[in-house]
């Protein structure tokens, strides 16, 4: 088709402004981390690796990047067979209150994050668990499970009951149903959901600061409490670490199901 | 016999036990209640949150003595009094709202473009690229984002540092209003994009073709087709974007430098700077009704848009 000039003008000019305002952290980022100086100037004072070889001494940045993944570890662990389970329930049968039990489980969702933290923390307080890690994983799973609902529910298109049935009919007993045709036909959604719940909580801020104590920072409150001091450049680096992580996920992504299932109309 | 142990292998074994036990916890007769066996997990991992409403609503109408630093045992509606007549809280209620109606109406002006260029673009290779250009910051996290503002707006930051090489004095780009906004535009328009593709991907090409075969220029069959049918999509991108932005921590804390605080900064000072746990537990719920207020007056006036729970299925 033919497009008219002016159309594409005015699309492009706001589309490259939105490229520009969307990468433009990520890229600084990555430039500032390879620099020379001691500070991030402009323009660029050379290239060098001096702030990597700096961090990978760093203990404190280490810990909490291990802290970090061990927290989206548990998140993802326990949100796979719990949100799987329950998007299969919601997508396959006829449940009674199935509005209702929708509306619940959106609930992480509806609640401002601020609000949920909170509630979180007053509830993981009065247990006396504050003050480990395994409470922060549990919280990520809980803030994050629409998340994982969704992307299962989502696929549940591609699996046919009647197949079910006909495994059965063929003498297999429910589990191997479940194991054999059930799972695998949402696995897609699986895929997409644990990714995006791992991600997810390796980036999570608000319910981290809230939970976490002095002794087990996680990487993105440990970044949020340096810059409101200083910015120098080894910041940079370890910001480049969540860099990776991200378009790691992305190849991940686009190589198992696909980005555009993300276009499909539901 | 040769085989007899690959003939029936040691996973087969296991898959047998495995239905012998599940047949012995929950036998057929219960098959009815499954679907809600496999819901139960998640009921009971929202519960937790919802447990943690309730403990909020409870600290809400405790008030701290401020000279023995204790939390009165009997209950009282002090705190919700406060949060209504103190200025400050009015102050900062004002801004968030103030900014969430701006953020959500820049973000919505942006992502028009943007998912109408990703959804009819008959280039694979450009698809691509718009959909990692949005994903990438998407998953990186506000934490870093912001770092990377402040890298390029901060007092010693790229674009002063420019600008003192033409000359120009170094001017405040950051710590101030319209930087908290433009860090919320940012922060939005991965999600709204998101939520309006599927919604545009579902408008007829051919619609288009029509509209412009009867003599409608493209403005007029973007103002007359496309923007209509994409409505649903509008309102879900609205929806979430509103209540995101109204919500943030991050960002005004990052970018506004602490002094442009949203509400939920206000929420926070109240639990860790002057640990008046009561009355940040009283913001918190009233945030939280203030979302849904939004939401509700919204989905009142616009319809329920992708977010309805019917379309939300299938």
């Amino acid at each position: 088709m033919n497009e008219p000039l002016s159309k594409k003008i005015v699309l492009w000019s706001f589309v490259l402004a939105a490229i520009l305002t969307l990468s433009a952290p990520t890229l600084v980022v990555l430039g500032a981390s390879f620099t020379a100086g001691n500070i991030i100037a402009f323009p660029p004072q050379g290239l060098s690796l001096q702030w990597y070889a700096k961090i990978s001494q760093a203990t404190d940045l280490r810990n909490a990047f291990l802290r970090t993944l061990w927290v989206a570890t548990v998140c993802t662990v326990i949100a796979i067979p719990v949100g799987t389970l329950a998007g299969i329930a919601l997508a396959k049968y006829r449940v009674r209150f199935a509005k209702t039990l929708q509306i619940y489980l959106l609930l992480p969702f509806t609640i401002p994050l601020i609000g949920s933290g909170i509630g979180l923390m007053l509830v993981f307080g009065n247990a006396g668990v504050l003050g480990q890690l395994w409470p922060v994983g549990i919280a990520c799973a809980v803030i994050n499970l629409p998340f994982m609902i969704w992307a299962v529910t989502a696929s549940a298109a591609g699996l046919d009951p009647d197949l079910e049935l006909a495994a059965a009919n063929c003498g297999a007993p429910p589990l191997q149903v479940f194991f054999s045709v059930t799972l695998p036909a949402v696995m897609p959604g699986v895929i997409t959901g644990s990714l995006l719940m791992f991600i997810l909580a390796l980036n999570e801020f608000l319910v981290s600061l809230l939970l976490v104590d002095a002794r087990i920072v996680t990487l993105p409150v440990q970044i949020y409490n340096s810059i409101r001091s200083i910015i120098t450049p080894d910041l940079a680096a370890i910001s480049v670490v969540f860099i990776a992580c991200s378009a790691l996920a992305i190849v991940l992504l686009d190589r198992l199901v696909g980005l555009e299932i993300f276009l499909k109309s539901k | 016999m040769p085989g007899s142990r690959t003939a029936y292998p040691f996973s087969w074994r296991v898959m047998d036990a495995l239905e012998a036990l599940a047949a012995l916890i929950w036998p057929r007769g219960l098959s009815r209640a499954t679907p809600y066996l496999m819901l139960l997990p998640a009921v009971l991992l929202v519960g937790i949150l919802v447990y943690g409403l309730f403990q909020i609503g409870d600290a809400s109408l405790r008030t701290l003595d401020t000279s023995t630093f204790l939390f009165s045992e009997d209950y009282s509606l002090a705190n919700y009094r406060r949060a209504f007549t103190e200025p400050l809280f009015a102050a900062v209620a004002w801004r968030s709202l103030m900014a969430a109606v701006i953020v959500t109406a820049v973000t919505l002006i942006f992502a028009f473009p943007y998912a109408y260029l990703m959804v009819r673009t008959r280039s694979p290779g450009l698809r691509k690229v718009l959909l990692i250009a949005l994903f990438l910051p998407f998953f990186i996290g506000q934490v870093v984002r912001a770092y990377g503002w402040l890298i390029i707006l901060g007092n010693q930051g790229m674009v002063n540092e420019a600008l003192g090489l033409v000359g120009i004095p170094p001017m405040r780009l950051i710590y101030n209003y319209p930087a908290v906004l433009f860090g919320l535009v940012q922060y939005m328009l991965p999600f709204a994009v998101l939520m309006l593709a599927p919604a545009m991907a579902a408008i007829p090409e051919e619609l288009e073709a029509a509209a412009g075969s009867l003599g409608a220029n493209w403005v007029r069959t973007f103002r007359h087709v496309v923007l209509p049918l994409a409505r649903p999509g509008f309102i879900g991108a609205g929806v979430v974007v509103v209540t995101l932005s109204l919500t943030d921590f991050a960002v005004p804390a990052i970018l506004g430098g602490g002094s442009q605080d949203f509400i939920a900064n206000a929420i926070y000072d109240q639990f860790f700077r002057t640990s008046d746990q009561g009355m940040g537990a009283t913001l918190a719920l009233m945030l939280v009704a203030l979302g849904s207020l939004v939401v509700g007056i919204v989905f009142a006036v616009f319809g329920a848009g992708t977010l309805g729970v019917e379309g939300r299925r299938r």
